[in-house]
């Protein structure tokens, strides 16, 4: 094993060695980077000419230049990091580091978001193969795959920021044509995903249409997306439907991780929600309430993870003879009621967001990653902020990334699925949701895993065309800066980062592989 | 009805975090601020440097804030034209030979601290500016830290070194004898050792003395710290003029919110308020501002757009109010029709233009004769070039008349004058002759040297080659990449077709470009009536007389075909209904030469 990852941490920088001389050279000789300079018509132009070329080395050859990067980067090893400067006489490791925070705060998001709902996706689509519902996916999927990017964003920016903005403006209400459609779009789903016979399907598209349509319905005439709450004569129910929501999140993670049959599991999931829904009004007024607990983003996340231990804590006292089961269900259900307090709380803020001078009942934003005015905001106020702003970058860059999950989770569970250890398992009379969760979809996750690794990899390098329509400055636009100004050290920054990314990356995927796995050696 | 105070009570908070958030108004004297108005901006290049002075930060992305933070005794307005901003302080030449000028501030003008602005201001922006006390023979670069590019403060012991880049023979270096300081400490009175004709343009907004003097010399009271300054220029203190001048150079720049926000002090409409990196900046009015230029919106945030495109949606949008995007057919296609916002089309700072190598041609000679060089010059499709690549873009748009002067200023029209009758139109049957004259065989080939990267220029060499094609010249493509390179290397080129950009009115501009051996002067032209006129321009105190001269040098060019000029580049600038008063100037600062005159309209105050 030791000797399998040195051979490849070896063979890896020497691969990077030679591509960054590739590279750099080829940015170097793309242009000329004196050109902005020379068109100028004043008497200092020559000062100006000479200062660059020194400060950028110009005098020296690129294929010798390389080297002087190189020894600036040798640095590293003895904790002197020298990037160079970039043409504006800016250090690129200070333009890396806050390039690298705006990349990480817009990829991560649409990645996370994409690899679970791509990975859900997928397992339905492969449990219910051939049925309406595959198909469908099926089409859309191909049709996100083949999408060009560029045209992608600039629709979404015209069709959800422009067009939601003016609708929003005009009092968001749905049009009947909209309401019937997404009605029969919601029949048909559940018809197809859940089991049963004809007559049995019927009833679910009936009650499925029902539903969807009158939720959508209920929010168009209520006002619910100008402002998201359930208002009715004048009294605010939403800490009602939270609680429902609450249940039901607490019904599912029971019904995948355990079985209904294990009831001790489903009442030890219903307690935490029971607790979440009970903790609404006190968690609103104090901990969420800025004026007594100053949050902060990490504040958050030990919150979060405190939260889980507590579910987990309740699965571990009150877990019986089933406690690692129990422990899962309740840090599943603690988290997922967590998590929809903390977005409740985001939902308050909606409509006097929405409201404020500088939004002005336009809140989708189409450029930056935040709204100057919220500066000295809240936390949530500059979270809900935050959504505005990234909603389409991160619609954009999921559309694509997901497509491709749902069609490897859905192959790999489907194969998965027709080896002999799963007809074994369902011979020996284990219950199908034991066969899919326990036996089918972990060794289904394997050949994700590598996908997985590969896309982290690709999470710094950012994304150079979203970032650009989006007027985000991540690695991306530093990346493409770099090639406009004929600058090699801020491309080669970028280079040098998403290159050793994806090397380390794909040595950790097959280590992983080999991990979980056991028919696989590395040698 | 605990549910519906919660409720009450959550929107209360939340209205009042966001309310609290807004702005503050300000109780500015006379201004007449719009409570909590804001306007946004958008510009495609991040700010990083409040000292515009210095080699390094010298930008358009800064230069546009500066001028916004730092009032100067005078500005261009959109004419484009000098105007003086009397309010902040007067200037006179006192004697023209020897060059005294003596500037003076007015009582009362004060920094966003209170602290007044005075003659120590003006001392330290000459000392940086004039270079006088730089130590000679000192190469900085030796001294760069790589990694951040700032200047170590370990130079060797009392190393001055301001990074103004200037020269001991130009602009403020002729001023080497430290000025005199007024009686009422808030003028100086400049000895220039050898006459300037842009005097007037040498000696931009300054910076707060007293901002640098607490920074290098440690001194807390911004009064004493002033008094620091201007004792260690006017006793020629090095040890402490070596701390204040790496203070000048590096102190001021930042790309993100300072922590010490002194950096910050303004002298002019506004202040920084807030600077996100590779975001935005905001800027507040300035309360402590006593000038004319009273701002009348509250808020303006710069927002950092780079994509041209992206910046047109974002107006479309609602999230900027400004935008003054790259000129293109997509941006005029995707601005045209938009309701509530307004177009408008004008001309940049940039001209477009054809030169003819005199000398060191890559056809040996090809030029070298007055009828080759108008000959060729007549084929050009001047009016062609602009009405199919440049109308679309810019409606207005003319062919240039002139290689001195900036369309719409003083002299444009009498020089324009020279080049409508030389080269009026395209002229096949006189180009034809005058080539047959110069002796030249029909198919002579020209090379023209432009950039292959620019889809504009391509065009325009296309239009270019058919038209000449006409009259017998063969133009063959010498186009590279790397053409900024190029220019001026003998044997590469017989003509080159590339934008020069105007930074400034000055006379001094024409030097560089025309006369014999200057740095502009890419075409190896040489002719001693230039010369003599590029001389006398260069001593002439005179705004008429320069005008006169600058108008000879423009028929002189056109009789010497030395190259021709031929169209404006194009500028767009679109705003939203939330804004009126914008009037962009085609020099920089282009969109807020007239910042305060931008004024919040009922959309915006209902907002």
């Amino acid at each position: 094993m030791a000797t399998f990852i040195v051979r490849r941490l070896i063979a890896a920088a020497l691969i990077l060695l030679a591509a960054t001389f590739l590279m750099y050279n080829m940015v170097a000789y793309s242009g000329d980077p004196l050109e902005d300079l020379r068109g100028v018509q004043t008497p200092q132009t020559a000062q100006l000419i000479e200062a660059r070329i020194r400060l950028l080395h110009l005098d020296v050859p690129p294929p010798l230049r390389y080297f002087i990067w190189l020894s600036g980067i040798g640095g590293c090893f003895v904790g002197q990091c020298d990037f160079g400067m970039t043409i504006q006489q800016q250090p690129v490791l200070a333009v890396l580091l806050n390039s690298m925070d705006q990349t990480l705060r817009l990829v991560t998001i649409a990645t996370v978001l994409a690899i679970i709902l791509g990975i859900v996706i997928g397992i339905t689509t492969a449990l219910r193969q051939y049925s309406t519902y595959d198909y469908g996916v099926t089409f859309i999927s191909f049709l996100f795959f083949s999408l060009p990017i560029f045209w992608f964003a600039v629709l979404l920016k015209q069709f959800l920021a422009i067009g939601a903005n003016d609708w929003f403006q005009t009092g968001a209400r749905i049009e009947w044509w909209v309401i019937a459609l997404v009605a029969v779009v919601s029949g048909l789903f559940w018809s197809s995903v859940l089991p049963g016979d004809r007559r049995r399907k019927a009833v679910t598209f009936a009650l499925g249409f029902l539903a969807g349509g009158l939720v959508l319905w209920y929010m168009s005439v209520s006002g619910w997306f100008l402002n998201p709450r359930f208002i009715v004569f004048g009294l605010d129910f939403s800490m009602l439907t939270i609680a429902v929501l609450m249940g039901a999140m607490a019904l599912v993670v029971t019904a995948i991780l355990a079985g209904f049959r294990h009831k001790r599991s489903m009442w030890i999931a219903l307690g935490v929600a029971a607790v979440g829904a009970a903790l609404y009004y006190p968690v609103n007024y104090y901990l969420f309430n800025p004026q007594v607990v100053p949050m902060t983003f990490w504040l958050l996340a030990i919150l979060g993870v405190v939260t889980v231990l507590v579910g987990v804590g309740a699965g571990w006292v009150f877990g019986g003879e089933n406690k690692s089961t129990n422990m899962k269900v309740g840090g599943w259900t603690a988290f997922l009621v967590g998590a929809i307090l903390v977005v409740d709380r985001h939902m308050q803020l909606w409509q006097a967001y929405s409201q404020t001078g500088f939004v002005r009942g336009r809140p989708i934003a189409t450029i930056g990653a935040s709204n100057p005015g919220f500066s000295d905001s809240s936390f949530f106020v500059q979270s809900v902020d935050a959504f505005t702003h990234m909603l389409l970058p991160s619609i954009a860059l999921m559309v694509i990334s997901f497509a491709g999950y749902t069609r490897y989770t859905r192959a790999s569970l489907l194969e998965v699925l027709n080896q002999d250890y799963i007809r074994t398992a369902r011979a020996k009379g284990l219950t199908e949701r034991t066969v899919i969760v326990r036996h089918a979809f972990r060794n289904a996750l394997i050949p994700i895993t590598t996908i997985v690794a590969f896309d982290i990899a690709g999470i710094i390098g950012g994304a150079v065309i979203t970032e650009r329509v989006f007027g985000w400055t991540g690695m991306g636009s530093m990346f493409q800066n770099g090639l406009d100004r004929v600058d090699p050290n801020p491309v080669m920054a970028f280079f040098l980062v998403t290159g050793a990314l994806a090397l380390l990356f794909n040595l950790l995927a097959d280590i992983a592989y080999a991990a979980l796995d056991p028919r696989i050696r590395v040698s | 009805m605990r549910i519906k105070r919660f409720a009450a009570g959550g929107v209360l908070l939340a209205t009042g975090a966001l309310v609290l958030s807004a702005c503050t108004p300000g109780a500015a004297p006379g201004a007449e601020i719009v409570e909590g108005t804001s306007i946004t901006a958008a510009w495609n290049q991040p700010f990083y440097s409040a000292n515009g002075n210095t080699s390094f930060g010298n930008a358009t992305a800064n230069n546009n804030i500066n001028y916004m933070t730092y009032s100067g005794f005078n500005f261009y307005d959109n004419t484009p034209e000098l105007q003086q901003d009397t309010a902040f302080g007067t200037y006179e030449a006192v004697s023209e030979d020897p060059l005294q000028v003596q500037w003076t501030v007015n009582e009362g003008a004060q920094w966003s601290d209170e602290v007044p602005v005075d003659a120590a201001d003006l001392l330290l922006q000459w000392a940086a500016l004039s270079g006088a006390f730089n130590t000679e023979g000192f190469e900085a670069s030796e001294y760069q830290d790589p990694e951040t590019g700032a200047f170590t403060t370990d130079f060797p012991e009392n190393t001055v070194f301001f990074d103004s880049g200037a020269t001991p023979d130009s602009g403020l270096g002729l001023v080497q004898e430290t000025p005199e300081v007024n009686e009422d400490g808030r003028g100086v009175l400049m000895n220039y050792s050898a006459f300037d004709v842009d005097w007037e343009l040498r000696f931009g907004a300054p910076l707060p003395a007293h901002v640098v003097g607490m920074g290098a010399l440690g001194i807390e009271d911004p009064a004493e710290a002033k008094q620091a300054v201007l004792d260690a220029i006017q006793n020629e203190d090095m040890a402490a003029l070596s701390s204040i001048a790496s203070f000048w150079n590096n102190g001021f720049n930042f790309t993100e919110m300072p922590s010490d926000t002194s950096v910050l002090t303004s002298s002019g409409p506004y202040i920084i308020s807030d600077f996100v990196a590779d975001q935005y900046v905001t800027l507040q009015a300035n309360e402590n501002y006593v000038g004319d230029h009273q701002p009348q919106v509250q808020t303006i945030t710069i927002r950092f757009i780079t994509d041209p495109m992206a910046a047109v949606t974002a107006l479309q949008n609602g999230d900027v109010d400004i935008i003054q995007p790259q000129a293109t057919a997509d941006v005029r296609a995707a601005l045209d029709g938009t309701e509530n916002i307004t177009v408008q089309y004008g001309e940049g700072a940039t001209y477009e233009h054809v030169d003819l190598q005199f000398d060191n041609s890559k056809n040996p000679g090809v030029f070298s004769t007055l009828e080759a060089r108008r000959s060729f010059l007549l084929t050009i499709p001047r009016q062609e070039i602009v009405d199919r690549l440049i109308v679309p873009l810019n409606p207005e748009a003319t062919v240039r008349n002139s290689l001195v002067f900036v369309p719409g200023a003083e002299g444009y029209d009498d020089a324009a004058a020279a080049w409508s009758e030389n080269f009026g139109e395209v002229d096949i049957e006189q180009a034809t002759a005058l080539r047959e004259q110069a002796g030249l065989a029909e198919g002579t080939e020209v090379c023209l040297l432009f950039a292959s990267t620019n889809p504009r220029r391509v065009q325009e060499f296309e239009l270019i080659r058919e038209s000449a094609a006409q009259a017998g010249w063969t133009v063959t493509d010498c186009s590279s990449p790397e053409w900024g390179g190029l220019l001026g290397t003998p044997g590469a080129y017989d003509a080159s077709l590339f934008g020069w950009q105007s930074t400034s009115l000055g006379a001094s501009e024409a030097g560089p470009n025309f006369e014999t051996g200057g740095i502009n002067n890419l075409s190896f032209y040489s002719n001693e009536e230039m010369d003599a006129v590029v001389q006398e321009l260069g001593g002439t105190a005179d705004e008429a007389r320069q005008i006169e001269l600058k108008v000879e040098i423009d028929r002189i060019l056109a009789e010497d075909a030395f190259g021709i000029p031929i169209f404006q580049f194009p500028e767009v600038t679109a705003f939203s209904d939330r804004i009126s008063g914008i009037d962009p100037s085609p020099l920089a600062p282009t969109i807020f030469w007239n910042v305060w005159d931008w004024t919040p309209t009922e959309t915006n105050i209902e907002g």
